[in-house]
């Protein structure tokens, strides 16, 4: 489904950030990416959408190299591509509707937008994705009256009004406390079932990797140097996970899965 | 010196650089040139400063007596002349004298290489500069107690001008009898009216004052009925229509009616202008009247008010239409002037950078000289000072707009792009939303600022009540310049509360 061939990105200032990154990733597959801070998470993700222009290499996605691609097809391109941030960038001072809403950009007219309207099935469609993610009730709000958990249910919520058939997620649960980071994968999770959304996602916690991913790419100074499947995480100790990823590493904290269902009750 | 050695440490150095002249040479050398002693004594900086301070010291002086004693010849006469008008130039010259004397001992002690040099000298050189500042500022404390006497009045018809405000609309009502001049056998005949004021004579004739020669006969002179209590002024008419008014002993004179409007007086003829013997008919008649100046009427509001508040209304829209225009214009050229979107290539950082500088020169060039420029270009009027403002709001608005945006969070830019939208919707639902708030706080900001400014520009012909200020104040007329500035303030103070209001509710 979507293939890295040779991806380099060297920045303008010099710093290399990606050396040579290939890998492909099957669709369904929860792949988590993991690394030291510098080594080049964020660069990978953003070039998948093209937030980030690479130097060299090619991204096929269902045979298209998104590499060469401009204007609508571009977008088009992306908006089958949903994106969930550490710091959430929602808009600020709109409210959480506006904010799911904006997830289906890619599907509006200009001139619509001009006058930030929406089709009635869009806003249907918002109403059934913010149930989903339980902020239904929060509508209405200000994004940034929202606790940290809630802004990321609502970043996730517009990634889905783009009815995506990847999501990139940079550091989705870093500026989360533990509970709400389980809460957060969790519901990552159940699309990746449910709706068989291919998910690549950018994590530092171990016991989280080992809970969540199918696969796991390490990288380290924009090269990948580890690459494993679901069983090769499972066994894979502490010490083991602190030599590809450095002292850095840490757990969040087992013991919490028994509580999720009550966790995210609290938090809605 | 030592690089390594603490900045300044050359006053207590032992092994100081050693003076290329003896102590001698130096003290003569900046006797004459002062400062090249400590020059070659090597205290550059120091020597460099005396010199540059004794030049300006001296040209400034020497202009402050040629200005002070314009009239006499010769250098010491003006120099003896300004001492005595400008006591203050004596004490200046006296003074640069020890800066002189100092500067002599100070280029010694230098390259005698003597350990305790202070910044005396340097001090006297500020101290003489503040001298020359009061004189030049033609600094007189005492006339800000001494003038208080004359200016207490102009300053009290200022803060309290309302009497200007109101205007009671006058009438001069007149009653008049007729005398002929000189007494015939056939006397005019004076009817008594029923009703209204009239005046009686007795007799109805009179012969004329000669110059030089006879006194005026004498008149008894009634009024009734006129307005009581009131001044009166008594006049003659004489047969050509001139009027001029009865004087007695050289000095005009004039009645006071009593409760009932009446008066009773004694008046003695005037002189002839013109001589009696031309008289074809033999006698004239002339007219005598008592006028009486009085209020007809409600009052109303007097033409300077009318006219302030009219300029006032003026000035509030020339600020305001100046505020829209530079929105309008402030807004496209801030986004050219925002570094995060103009960094795309070369040739927008080039526009960037361009904008910018326009930008800054614009802002830098006050809204006064704008004026001038715009008056010189469209004319005298409101027109004028709505171009200067707006050009110095586009400039002002721009720069804080451009910062506004350049500080919006990119974060939320990329998560839009990141959905498929395009430029536009970016646009509309990342950076707008973003930046309405400061927008409209800068907006108020800077829509107060231009009322303010609006009554300066006014000044210099743009229009507004700075105009009528101004006019008012060359006239002496302290009342009606009263008036527009307890508008200005009262309007300004208003905008003040109001955009501090709207500001701290919005943002
Ligand atoms: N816009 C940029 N210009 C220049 N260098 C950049 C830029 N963005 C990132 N880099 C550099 O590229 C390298 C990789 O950065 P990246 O943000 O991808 O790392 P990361 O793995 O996401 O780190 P973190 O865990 O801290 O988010 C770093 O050395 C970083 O300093
Ligand atoms: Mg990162």
């Amino acid at each position: 489904m979507l293939e890295i061939r040779n991806l380099t990105k060297v920045y303008d200032d010099g710093t290399v950030a990606l050396k040579n990154v290939s890998f492909t990733v099957a669709e369904g597959e929860f792949l988590i990416i993991i690394g030291l801070s510098g080594s080049g998470k964020s660069t990978l993700l953003r070039c998948i959408n093209r937030l980030i222009d690479p130097t060299e290499g090619e991204i096929l996605w269902n045979g298209v190299d998104i590499v060469k691609l401009e204007g609508d097809d571009l977008r088009k391109a992306r908006r089958k591509i949903g994106m969930i941030f550490q710091h959430f960038n929602l808009i600020k001072r709109s409210s959480v509707l506006n904010n799911v809403l904006a997830g289906r950009l890619g599907y509006t007219s200009s001139k619509q937008s001009l006058f930030g309207r929406f089709s009635k099935k869009d806003i249907e469609r918002a109403y059934k994705s913010m149930e989903r993610l339980g902020i239904t009730d929060q509508a209405k709000k200000r994004a940034d009256e929202l606790s940290g958990g809630q802004q990321q249910r609502v970043g996730i919520a517009r990634a889905l009004m783009q009815e995506p058939e990847l999501i990139l997620a940079d550091e989705p649960v870093a500026s989360l406390d533990p509970v709400l980071a389980h809460s957060i994968l969790h519901r990552l999770e159940t699309l990746n079932k449910e709706d068989n959304l291919t998910i690549i996602c950018s994590l530092h916690y171990l016991d989280l990797v080992q809970k969540y991913s199918t696969r796991v790419i390490g990288l380290s100074y924009g090269e990948i140097v580890y690459e494993g499947s679901q069983k090769d995480i499972q066994a894979m100790t502490d010490e083991q996970f602190k030599e590809i990823y450095g002292e850095e590493a840490i757990r969040v904290g087992g013991g919490l899965e028994g509580d999720l269902t009550q966790v995210e009750g609290g938090a809605a | 010196m030592n690089n390594k050695k603490p900045k300044g440490s050359y006053m207590i150095e032992e092994e100081r650089k050693p003076s290329m002249v003896s102590p001698i040479v130096a003290a003569i050398l900046s006797a004459i040139v002062p400062g090249l002693g400590q020059i070659l004594a090597r205290a550059y900086k120091r020597g460099i400063v005396l010199f540059a301070s004794f030049i300006t010291i001296a040209g400034l002086l020497i202009w402050r007596v040629i200005a002070t004693a314009k009239y006499d010849v010769g250098f010491f006469n003006k120099l003896t002349k300004s001492f005595r008008l400008e006591p203050m130039i004596l004490i200046l010259v006296i003074l640069v004298f020890i800066l002189w004397i100092w500067t002599i001992s100070d280029a010694y002690k230098h390259a005698a290489q003597e350990d305790h040099i202070t910044l005396g000298v340097l001090f006297l050189v500020i101290v003489i500069f503040f001298f020359l500042g009061w004189q030049i500022g033609g600094i007189a404390p005492a006339e800000l107690i001494s003038n208080i006497p004359d200016s207490a009045p102009l300053l009290g018809q200022v803060l309290w001008p309302w009497d200007a405000a109101i205007h009671y609309p006058k009438e001069i009502v007149t009653t008049a009898i007729e005398i002929q001049i000189p007494c015939t056998d056939e006397l005019p005949v004076s009817e008594i009216p029923d009703e209204g004021s009239y005046i009686s004579a007795d007799p109805l004739c009179g012969e004329l004052a000669e110059l030089g020669g006879q006194p005026g006969s004498s008149i008894q002179i009634h009024g009734y009925g006129l307005i009581p209590n009131l001044e009166t002024e008594l006049w003659w008419k004489d047969q050509l229509s001139n009027d001029f008014r009865q004087r007695q002993g050289g000095e005009y004179i004039t009645v006071i009616t009593d409760e009932n409007g009446d008066f009773e007086i004694e008046i003695f003829m005037p002189y002839a202008l013109i001589p009696a013997g031309h008289l074809a008919q033999g006698y004239v008649i002339w007219e005598f009247q008592t006028r009486q100046i009085a209020s007809v009427g409600e009052w109303t509001y007097s033409d300077e008010l009318k006219l302030t508040t009219e300029k006032m209304i003026e000035t509030i829209f020339i600020g305001m239409m100046a505020t829209f225009f530079g929105i309008i214009l402030a807004i496209p050229v801030s986004f050219l002037a925002a570094r995060n979107l103009m960094s795309a290539n070369g040739f927008t950082i080039a526009i960037y950078y361009f904008v910018r500088t326009i930008l800054n020169i614009i802002r830098s060039i006050e809204p006064l000289i704008w004026a001038l420029i715009f008056v010189i270009v469209v004319g005298l009027g409101p027109f004028a000072g709505i171009m200067a403002l707006t050009v110095h709001s586009i400039a002002a608005l721009g720069k804080l707009y451009s910062e506004s945006i350049e500080s919006i969070d990119s974060g939320q830019i990329e998560a839009i792009q990141a959905t498929g939208a395009n430029w536009v919707q970016t646009v509309m639902f990342a950076v707008v939303p973003q930046i309405i708030p400061p927008f409209v706080s800068f907006t108020i900001y800077r829509w107060d600022i231009n009322i303010r400014m609006s009554t300066i520009v006014g000044m210099v012909g743009g229009g507004g009540i700075g105009f009528l200020l101004v006019q008012w104040i060359r006239l002496f007329e302290y009342r009606a310049a009263g008036l527009a500035v307890w508008f200005i303030t009262v309007t300004v103070a208003l905008l003040d509360y109001v955009s501090a209001e709207i500001r701290k509710n919005y943002v």
